[in-house]
């Protein structure tokens, strides 16, 4: 990858945990539920723009798969919630299901589509 | 039980999410990613992390649906293109995973910051308030 490419993919990947964890909790906290969605809104709408949806978009691929930016979410904030102290090792298990859960997941979309 | 329940709210959260999504982006462009947003990712958000059907431990590092997402994608493209995709996002992969860490770390940093409390404000607070009233320098009136 070039180096505009690799900064652009860094850049992409750095918004979306950032705000999640500075804006998520806050307007769930005003807002309630109602909240969630208005933050699912502002913060992932606009960043899915920007990191895969328009023509210039921040992370970069390469020729062919696909990386999309829900792992840059969970990576981002399993980091912060672990600097804040939670435990590795208990999350493990919730680390295979969403393993597995994903991989199931895959499995149906190509059985369906 | 409980692994299963997890499972199935990763699992829920990708296959409505990655399903779903090009739907709204087909019929309404690019803004569509916002209706997108608006009703799946925010349905999914509600029901796995708020009412909670992903369950952690209260001291539990964080797994976010998100994982579920990503994984389900890689997933299907190695099934349809092969191991050959997945080489081919090995560096898109690792640059995402340094950007992420780098953006919770720093939401982190900055989160620390904005909570703590400044103590030279508290201090001087109550010099001010020493200064003026006699009463308490003296020790008669109880603060």
């Amino acid at each position: 990858m070039s180096g505009q490419a690799i900064f652009t993919t860094i850049t992409g990947a750095f918004l979306l945990p950032f705000f999640i964890r500075l804006l998520w909790g806050r307007f769930v906290n005003k807002l309630g539920a109602i909240g969630g969605f208005l933050a699912a809104i502002i913060v992932v709408g606009t960043i899915w723009i920007l990191d895969h949806g328009m023509k210039n978009h921040l992370i970069q691929q390469g020729n062919s798969g696909w990386i999309d930016m829900g792992l840059a979410a969970a990576v981002g904030v399993f980091t912060a919630s672990v600097v804040t102290g939670g435990k590795v090792k208990k999350s493990f298990a919730n680390l295979g299901a969403a393993v597995i859960g994903g991989t199931i997941s895959g499995i149906i979309l190509i059985l369906i589509m | 039980m409980r692994f299963l329940r997890n499972t199935f709210g990763y699992f829920l959260a990708a296959t409505v999410i990655n399903g779903l999504w090009g739907i709204f982006l087909n019929k309404f462009g690019l803004l569509g990613a916002y209706g997108a947003a608006f009703f799946l990712t925010g349905s999914m958000w509600c029901v796995n992390h708020y009412i909670g059907l992903i369950k952690h431990d209260d001291d539990s590092a964080f797994i976010d649906m998100g994982l579920g997402v990503a994984i389900g994608l890689i997933a299907k493209n190695y099934m349809v293109n092969g191991l050959e995709s997945m080489i081919n996002s090995a560096p898109t992969l690792l640059y995402v995973i340094i950007g992420a860490a780098l953006g919770g770390y720093m939401a982190v940093l900055i989160e620390t910051h904005i909570i703590e409390k400044d103590p030279t404000e508290i201090n001087s607070k109550k010099e001010s308030l020493e200064s003026v009233n006699i009463e308490l320098v003296d020790g008669k009136l109880e603060v």
